[in-house]
């Protein structure tokens, strides 16, 4: 009689608990991660996101449309460094203006995506063109629509080697583990020809972190701290946030940036 | 210039084997952004590729001859989500582009938009942008 009392006691105690305490543990104890797989667009203020899922407004307005002021944003530098950009030791500082002087001249010797190079890290996370996830348990690649780049973010416990340090890239070598339901990654091995967000330059000492994680809205958020002992004052942070799209605008689409290459000086 | 180059690139031009700089800008610093010209005209092609889409259009210049301008757009798959298609323009339409002028005063111009005869708008950005 007591033993059966005891197993009933025990087997409403089981149906009754919360199913996230009974979820899998990880070994670190920790409850199943997130899955962070889809398509994205940026959400950031002049980002691309605002509204990623919706179809195309009616083509035939009512009225006239004022005519547009500005076809893109000003990208030559020209009004300075803005007041949230990373803050330049006097070295690259210099080599900013530099760049600046030639891009507003309008040269683009300083772009490395119209060169359709890949935007390198972290820069590749502004995502203009959307954003593509693909997550396993252990890794993770983030694929970018513009100029085809991607970076993969090893989870299963992996350091970089010194052959990996000695071997830079322009996403870098990230290795990343979970910290509840953030995504914790480290970069290292980073190219110095690429950019950090803009024109601003850095050094080959540069590492970026960042820790990403789904809101309660359903958003995507990434916050990047990018550290460079050589060519920043004090580290360097910013937030990303991502809106998850909608059919049909859920399909990247391939760039093959070279294409149009044979046109250009 | 030798008498020889001279001779050399005349017949290069001629015979059309000298790119013309229609498509050398590739990037957004070589244009004018914050300045927003119109223009109208015909168009001769519309190129649909990475990293930039072409409209080359025979512009009114308003004296009632034409001059050849080459519009660059954005990626397809941009336009794509914002409503053009790789057809959405032939040559004969009659297009109005809203543009900005290059920096260095080529016949060369950043499309802000495409308005078609029909009314038709093509934005160069998916709405809510």
């Amino acid at each position: 009689m007591t033993r059966r009392l005891s197993f009933l006691t025990l087997a409403a105690l089981v149906i009754a608990t919360p199913s996230s305490f009974l979820r899998a543990q990880t070994p670190s104890g920790t409850q199943t991660p997130p899955d962070f797989s889809g398509v994205y667009y940026p959400a950031n203020e002049g980002g691309r996101g605002a509204r990623a899922g919706a179809p195309p407004a009616p083509q035939v307005p009512p009225t006239p449309l004022p005519a547009p002021t500005r076809t893109a944003p000003l990208s030559d530098g020209s009004r300075g460094r803005a007041p949230d950009a990373p803050v330049l030791t006097p070295e690259y500082m210099k080599r900013w203006e530099k760049m600046r002087d030639s891009r507003i001249a309008g040269s683009y010797e300083s772009d490395n995506t119209a060169k359709c190079l890949p935007p390198g890290m972290p820069a590749m996370m502004n995502m203009a063109y959307g954003m593509e996830i693909l997550q396993t348990k252990d890794k993770i690649t983030f694929f970018s629509e513009l100029n085809d780049a991607l970076r993969r973010v090893y989870l299963d416990g992996r350091k970089p080697t010194p052959a990996t340090l000695d071997d830079p890239t322009y996403a870098g070598y990230s290795t990343g583990h979970w910290e509840g339901d953030t995504l914790v990654v480290e970069t290292v091995a980073l190219r110095d020809n690429t950019y950090i967000e803009g024109f601003t330059p850095h050094s080959d000492q540069m590492t970026v972190r960042e820790r990403i994680r789904l809101l309660p809205s359903g958003m995507l958020e990434d916050r990047i701290t990018v550290t460079d002992p050589v060519a920043l004052v004090k580290p360097w942070e910013t937030v990303k946030t991502y809106r998850k799209a909608a059919f049909p605008n859920d399909q990247l689409r391939e760039f093959a940036c070279a294409e149009g290459l044979e046109h250009s000086k | 210039m030798t008498p020889r180059t001279i001779a050399v690139l005349a017949a290069l031009a001629v015979s059309g084997s000298i790119t013309p700089p229609a498509f050398a800008h590739h990037s957004n610093v070589a244009f004018a952004v914050e300045t927003v010209n119109m223009a109208t005209g015909v168009v001769k092609e519309w190129k649909w590729e990475n990293p930039h889409t072409w409209l080359i259009m025979d512009v009114d210049d308003g004296k009632g001859g034409k001059v050849e301008w080459a519009m660059e757009g954005r990626a397809p798959g941009v336009l794509l989500r914002a409503g053009w298609t790789r057809s959405v323009l032939k040559p004969g339409d009659k297009v109005t582009v809203h543009y900005s002028p290059s920096k260095d005063g080529s016949k060369v111009g950043m499309i802000a938009r495409v308005t078609m005869e029909d009314g038709r708008v093509l934005p160069n950005a998916p709405p809510g942008n």
